[in-house]
């Protein structure tokens, strides 16, 4: 495939009318195969139609270069022919003489009875042949539209550029246009850029879909190839198991760049106060019962106990919003799976390794695995019986929800399923999924099963929709759960809230342990601000009666505190990294040593243990072992992960952090 | 104007119909001309004014034959209004046609050219502003004889709303045909009968018929001051120098009809040129 298109750090500057510049786009870098159908999408503001319009020759662009097969783009033409948002009929010409203007204009030299044939070939194409001598203006908006396509399309250009063609349209016609759209470019295997608010319709439409964020300075944040094999039908697509994820990953991107442009709008200044260098925070969650120590820090008063006035919990609907925050600098600090600050110290989130420290384990266990009712149904209840039923069941693939590739879900998930000789990416692929999303695939039966954190297990069970098939407390029981994590650069510039701030965040967690605030904890976190369901759903343990997954050991099910539960564990950490090795979510670090010593901050946790009062939970837990009794060593993680059965091929690298350093403010 | 309609409905109370639904359309404009007339009449007989009421358009008898006979020519002068009306129609559509080439042609330069006109616009602003009648000494003046002069006055006073609404109208052209004209280079030709003229007509027949209306006005104006010529505007002035005032009411009467006339035609040929527009 050759780029028929090849765009080089673009940028594209205007003047504003009280003097200087405002930047529109900045690097942006793209390259269209020929073929190809890439749409932009993004933001009103973002610079998408700006993008368009430069790779039209319509304007140019202030530095960087447009190629269309090899030629810098410097003016518009026939070969890049556009259609515009408003049609851009000629009013007084009518359906036909539109059409021939255009090819009358770019085909001088072909013969007048050919030229003609070509006008009626694309009215056809179209279906506008009845309609060819009426005016625009006594069409309706989806029939110029189609007017507009056929012009472009008469004069056979070598890439078609669409801005929102179908934007302004009722969404029948809207739908029947993509399909037609669709079917055109198939067949006449076009190349084309489309400008799109439409979700929907960038997934249906295209090969590639080019995310935009938001200006000044808009650049690409990010590319989703669509692996939806063609010829596509509205109707079925959204049946193709990455129909939604595409979407999800686009509404994402989309949600994203607005709560940056929220947070961006509003004031940002660090107030010191009470001998704290921040006491305004803004503090990163998803909901889930384990996000219960936020919720009562919250309530009860913990933070502004300890001198954090303003405290801000920021929910977020997936972990990879957490992420993002932390990367973005959105967010001071968040409750986030206990795998994620090795893994984003270890660049695991694609960028380049951010360090994040974590003072505080905020709860263990409360996971589980449910698998759909349907799979119980055919008799698979445990992992011996859904083994089988896999060799017998050749619908690839099997997906089971998980959600982050850093959580504890995932490598329990692995682990069990590895363990019980079950390959994760072979035999199933492990798909990424936000947690108030699973329970409806898991209902339209796109996933096999999820592992998730409570309350979207009981949720499941309690509906009818799924059953458990393993609890956590039968993989590894008191296995770290959620942690407080944040940026190392923050907690060295204020190192006295992080104190403060871990010390608000115990005082929650030994609330939390106590089974008498539990139903009051229940009634929290059913609030919409927080969970949003019914208070009786979630649930911190087993109730008696419970059988099963719910309560196998007798054991509480949610730890939130006590003796060597809350202090950030080094070995647990290595633990992690050797598990995101195996399955090469990051490359297991040579200097793991350095990488623990800075994540784990003990420091942090003894002294704020040790002011609450607290000393005597501040012990070292005994080794790791898991349901295979296989130990671990944390003198030899290396060893350890040649020695495990089943993993992908892992390489070790040293994995430059660089200094610890204070953020500027 | 129809009163009855000239196909009685199937409805026998069709008259009835019809004129209850619109004689409130019709009672009150006869109402207020009736009584306008009724009270010049009055304030005439009873000596108020010394202006002639409506009435004397008969009772004069130079003027009612001039009334009944629009038609006659006894050579020189005196002609009947219906050719004096003529002379003075032929002068603006000289004018006029002179002023509507000039008009659109520079206003498209104007309006496509935006050095052209940073240039002009301060110029024309002013010079629109400076009356017909103030024209007529500076044309006596470049042509040194009635006729072109007059002609000139009719079209300096026409070629303003003519030019500034074409150099509006080819603004105005919407940035999409721009766009549509360069993506498909087209040729200059083709831009200019495809798109700038039916893209910027609406504007030029609103200079056009603003335009018409002030060159009749610029003519009558003109005439006046130049002796000696058939024309509708001299004929005024004539009828004053000789009191018959009369005469003067049915030359005004003649005009304000003539320009009404001028008006519905331009807007009838608008409607016919770019319909729905």
């Amino acid at each position: 495939m050759t780029a028929l298109v090849d765009i080089q750090n673009l940028e594209k500057n205007f003047p504003l009318s009280g003097g200087g510049n405002y930047q529109a786009l900045k690097g942006i870098d793209l390259e269209i195969r020929k073929g190809e159908f890439i749409s932009l999408i993004g933001h009103s503001g973002c610079g998408k139609s700006t993008l368009l319009n430069m790779i039209a020759g319509l304007d140019l662009p202030t530095g960087g270069t447009v190629l269309l097969e090899g030629e810098t783009v410097k003016r518009p033409g026939p070969d890049k022919m556009v259609v515009f948002q408003n049609y851009s009929l000629l009013p007084w010409l009518t359906v036909r003489q539109n059409i021939a203007l255009a090819v009358d204009e770019v085909m001088p030299n072909l013969g007048k009875a050919a030229r003609d044939a070509l006008v009626e070939e694309h009215l056809d194409m179209v279906g506008l042949t009845q309609a060819a001598t009426k005016l625009p203006a006594q069409l309706s908006g989806g029939m110029r539209q189609r007017v507009s396509i056929a012009r472009a399309l008469a004069i056979k250009p070598k890439l078609l550029l669409l801005d929102e063609p179908f934007g302004a349209l009722d969404a029948l016609t809207r739908g029947n246009l993509q399909e037609k759209l669709m079917q055109i470019c198939n067949e006449h295997e076009l190349t084309a850029v489309m400008v799109t608010h439409d979700v929907d319709e960038a997934v249906l439409l295209s090969d590639r879909i080019v995310m935009l964020t938001n200006g000044p300075g808009s650049k690409i944040g990010g590319i989703l190839e669509v692996d939806i094999p063609r010829p596509r039908q509205r109707l079925t697509v959204m049946h193709h198991p990455s129909y939604y994820s595409l979407r999800s990953e686009i509404i994402y991107f989309l949600n994203r760049q607005k709560r940056v442009k929220q947070w961006q709008a509003r004031p940002h200044k660090v107030l010191a106060r009470h001998g704290l260098e921040k006491v305004n925070l803004d503090l990163g969650f998803i909901p889930l019962a384990a996000c219960a120590p936020m919720a009562v820090a919250e309530a009860k008063g913990f933070f502004t106990k300890h001198g954090l006035d303003d405290v801000n919990l920021v929910r977020e609907t997936s972990w990879r919003g957490v992420v993002d925050g932390l990367v973005d600098n959105t967010l001071d600090a968040a409750m986030m799976p206990s795998g994620t600050p090795t893994w984003m110290t270890a660049g695991g989130h694609g960028g380049p390794p951010l360090p994040i420290v974590s003072a505080l384990t905020i709860s263990r266990n409360g996971n589980e695995v449910t698998l759909a009712k349907r799979l119980a149904e055919q008799g698979v209840s445990t992992v011996e019986d859904y083994r089988a039923w896999l060799g017998s069941h050749e619908r690839e693939p099997h997906r089971i929800g998980i959600v982050h590739p850093a959580s504890m879900h995932n490598l329990l998930l692995r682990y069990w399923l590895a363990a019980n000789g079950i390959d994760p990416d072979r035999d199933v692929h492990l798909q990424t999924l936000p947690p108030a999303q699973m329970l409806a695939d898991l209902k339209d039966g796109s996933i096999d099963g999820y592992c998730i954190g409570e309350p979207w297990n009981f949720r499941a069970a309690s509906s009818g929709h799924g059953v458990p098939i393993v609890g956590d407390l039968e993989i590894w029981s008191g296995h770290p759960g959620k942690v407080l994590g944040t940026r190392e650069d923050w907690a060295q510039a204020y190192p006295n809230t992080h104190i403060a701030l871990t010390k608000a965040l115990l005082e929650a967690c030994r609330y939390c342990a106590d089974p008498a605030h539990w139903a009051e904890m229940s009634e929290l976190l059913s609030d919409r601000r927080y969970l949003g369901i019914k208070s009786d759903l979630i649930r911190f343990s087993a109730q008696p009666g419970d059988a099963g997954a719910f309560a196998p050991h007798g054991e509480p099910h949610h730890l939130f505190f006590g003796a060597g539960l809350n202090r950030p564990s080094r070995s647990e950490h290595l633990w992690i990294l050797t598990q995101l090795a195996r399955w090469a979510e990051i490359p297991f670090p040579r200097n793991y040593v350095e990488i623990l010593e800075r994540v784990c901050s003990v420091g942090v946790f003894s002294t704020a243990a040790r002011e609450l009062g607290l000393e005597d939970v501040s012990y070292q837990r005994s080794g790791i072992e898991l349901f295979d009794a296989r130990p671990f060593n944390p003198e030899d993680p290396i060893g350890y992960l040649n020695e495990v059965s089943l993993h992908r091929d892992f390489s070790i690298a040293e994995i430059p952090i660089g200094q610890p350093r204070a953020i500027t403010a | 104007m129809t009163i009855t309609p000239q196909a009685p409905t199937s409805s026998p109370s069709g008259p009835l119909l019809w004129w209850k639904r619109h004689s409130k359309v019709i009672v009150p404009p006869i109402l207020g001309i009736f009584g306008f007339l009724l009270a010049w009449q009055l304030s005439a007989s009873l000596g108020l004014t010394r202006l002639p009421g409506p009435l004397s358009l008969f009772t004069e008898e130079r003027t009612r034959d001039l009334l009944l006979y629009p038609f006659y020519d006894r050579g020189g002068l005196d002609k009947g209004l219906f050719w004096q009306t003529m002379a003075s129609l032929g002068r603006v559509a000289q004018g006029y046609f002179l002023a509507a080439v000039v008009g659109i042609g520079a206003g498209i330069a104007v309006g496509l050219n935006k050095t052209l006109n940073r240039a002009f616009d301060p110029l024309f602003q002013f010079l629109r502003m400076v009356a017909p009648l103030a024209w007529v000494p500076i044309a006596l003046v470049i042509f040194q004889k009635n006729q072109p002069a007059a002609i000139f006055v009719i079209f300096i006073t026409a070629v303003w709303p003519i030019l500034i609404n074409t150099a509006e109208g080819v603004r105005q052209i919407p940035q999409d045909y721009h766009n549509v004209a360069l993506v498909l280079q087209m040729s200059k030709k083709t831009f200019f009968t495809k798109v700038l003229i039916p893209s910027a007509l609406p504007y030029i027949f609103t200079g056009l018929r603003i335009s018409i209306g002030l060159a009749w006005l610029a003519i009558i104006a003109a005439e006046i001051v130049m002796s000696g010529i058939v024309g509708i505007g001299f004929f005024i002035w004539d009828a004053y120098q000789q009191n018959y005032v009369s005469d003067i009411l049915l030359a005004v009467l003649w005009i304000g009809g003539i320009g009404l006339l001028l008006d519905r035609l331009m807007a009838w040929i608008q409607s016919r040129i770019s319909p729905g527009q």
